[in-house]
């Protein structure tokens, strides 16, 4: 080959460098939308929270007064952590169990129409929490509701039970709802995972006379630990993040109504912050202390997710 | 013989689970042919004769403005949000330039970074921008997507090949027809993968399009629906046909494509 004279060299060199920052005008609209429309308000949101002010009236500036307040003299902001956390107790274990048993059933040769089944369990994740929140309303109706229907046929119950109307009830209709929302979608992520299990590793068990449940749980659930990570903590975060199907569950329309539902039971961080911004509690919009309440639940999060990381990588050491 | 044992006992669970994963929306169609007063019948199976009834009900109200609302707005937020990731992931996965290294790692940790972090700061800013009135909010948002960035620099750095570019660059073609022309259709999968997921996405959305429209005119499907018990205050037949008119033409199109939806869906999972 012939070598590249230094002039055609220095041509190649200053097209590359004219190539390269062409790569900053591609960069550019992104990081110019995400600067004035997601940058932006995160940052006005901060210097909002240091304020009290009430969206019309001149803004009043008051320090980490909203903070102190959020700390020290706010029941509401610790119940809805507490009931995020009540519910994601309820709900991830039981989720990520059912759904490796569910995967595993999916995962053999046995069953050729695995496609047909893996839709039909998806279905009700691909449905807006709106919509979910309202039907399960509906199903859970203490008069009408086909649940208390059932139950009561079937001699379970004497008479049906008001599901949304009683604070020890409501969390679990919220659980079972989240777990029939995220069940197909949690099963498709194990599937995944398992299929790319080698099968030799599951024959040599079987050779071994390993049983069903011990080749689950002992073979493929440690093969799965990245993808249960995964569902663990993005589980985690969307339950401290949960709004829309809580919402509708218990208080549908958006008229102030039952905040929180009975007995403040289903309140969440994020329904708290949008009831303080319209006014819930004192009759009066607190912008400032509503962007101080969606501060102190990132915080949380933060603080769960790298508790989720350490708890981890800590059992990780243990393997080994 | 086992076999065949073993085979109709998991059939008969996995049909048994499919039974109920389903059930919920099978209720729902069925009571959307009773009145309210019947509703507890719905134990019976057998749908009633008041569909054409809650159909007008609900359509005389003005629903279908909901599906016309949320389809303006998923569109364009779609198209607008899959191109500036692709331009943005271009970007970052072909090209040097002062900068790049920082940027790219500024986008990955606002991955981390909850849209509600921004909420109450976004809704003051909509006011102030003279929006409130329209269905911006709903869209501009979410547009500058992280994921939707990172997503695409992952793939186009694997997927598009560095002799073709420089082929194209060679005969004198543009860095802009470049990537219209060329890089354009080789990334084609991952514009589709991203679509669905955004599209979706805008679809089911609920907590900022509340927080930022007031206007009924302008509301979308989730929005309608959270105001129906609003709208039809003891009408409950009426509030679960609006629910199914508004729930049905997801399950259908689920349906049609679930293959491509699943995989799309699940895609952040597997890569990330």
């Amino acid at each position: 080959m012939e070598k590249p004279s230094a002039l055609s060299k220095i041509k190649k060199a200053s097209s590359l460098e004219k190539a390269n920052r062409a790569g900053l005008f591609f960069v550019l609209p992104f990081l110019i939308i995400f600067a004035i429309f997601n940058l932006y308000p995160v940052l006005h949101s901060l210097r909002l929270s240091f304020y009290s002010w009430d969206g019309i009236s001149p803004m009043k500036p008051v320090g980490f007064a909203n903070y102190v307040r959020l700390v020290t003299a706010d029941p509401y902001f610790f119940k809805s952590i507490g009931n995020t956390l009540y519910l994601l107790i309820l709900y991830l274990p039981l989720t990520v169990l059912l759904a490796l048993l569910l995967a595993s059933l999916l995962n053999n040769k046995i069953v050729p129409k695995k496609h047909f089944f893996q839709t039909a369990w998806f279905l009700p994740y691909i449905v807006a929490p709106v919509s979910i929140g309202l039907l399960f309303r509906v199903l859970f109706d203490w008069s009408t509701g086909a649940v208390n229907g059932i139950l009561v046929k079937i001699g379970l119950l004497h008479e049906g039970l008001n599901w949304l109307g009683d604070p020890k009830l409501t969390p679990l209709v919220l659980a079972i709802l989240l777990i029939w929302s995220d069940l197909g979608y949690v099963t498709t992520l194990f599937l995944a995972g398992m299929t790319n299990i080698s099968s030799e590793i599951l024959e040599a068990a079987e050779v071994d006379g390993a049983n069903y449940l011990q080749t689950l749980f002992k073979i493929i659930v440690p093969l799965l630990k990245p993808v249960i990570v995964f569902v663990t903590i993005t589980g985690t975060i969307a339950c401290l993040q949960l709004y829309d199907a809580a919402n509708i569950l218990v208080n549908p329309g958006m008229m102030a109504g039952t905040v929180g539902g009975p007995g403040r039971s289903v309140l969440t961080g994020i329904w708290y912050m949008v009831d303080t911004s319209r006014g819930g509690s004192t009759g009066r919009p607190e912008m400032g202390y509503a962007a101080a309440i969606t501060y102190g639940l990132f915080f949380v999060t933060a603080l769960f997710s790298i508790l989720n990381f350490k708890l981890i990588s800590s059992k990780e050491e243990n393997y080994e | 013989m086992n076999k065949i044992i073993l085979r109709i006992f998991i059939y008969a669970i996995l049909i048994a689970i499919t039974l109920v994963m389903i059930q919920p929306f099978f209720f729902m169609v069925l009571m959307s042919t009773y009145r309210t007063q019947q509703l507890g019948d719905v134990l019976t199976l057998r749908p009633g004769g008041h569909l054409m009834e809650n159909l007008k009900t609900v359509l005389a109200s003005g629903f279908m403005s909901y599906y016309w609302n949320s389809i303006k707005a998923a569109v364009v937020f779609t198209v607008l949000s899959v191109f500036l990731c692709a331009l943005a992931g271009y970007g970052f996965a072909k090209f040097q330039f002062k900068g790049k290294k920082a940027l790219y790692t500024f986008v990955l940790g606002s991955m981390m970074i909850p849209a509600q972090l921004g909420l109450i700061g976004y809704v003051v800013q909509m006011r102030r921008m003279h929006l409130i009135g329209t269905l911006w909010p709903i869209i501009l948002g979410d547009i500058a997507s992280c994921f939707g960035v990172f997503w695409m620099t992952q793939y186009i750095t694997s997927s598009v090949p560095k002799p073709i570019m420089e082929a194209a660059r060679m005969d004198g073609c543009s860095e802009f027809r470049l990537f219209f022309q060329i890089v354009m259709p080789i990334i084609r999968p991952a514009l589709a993968t991203l679509g669905i997921l955004q599209f979706v996405f805008s679809w089911n959305y609920y907590l900022r399009p509340m927080m930022t429209i007031s206007n009924p005119d302008l509301y979308t499907i989730p929005l309608g629906i959270a105001s129906l018990s609003t709208r039809y205050q003891t009408n409950y037949a009426a509030q679960i046909t609006a629910l199914a008119l508004g729930t049905i033409p997801t399950i259908i199109i689920f349906i049609l494509g679930a293959r491509t939806f699943i995989s799309s869906l699940t895609s952040g999972a597997v890569k990330g």
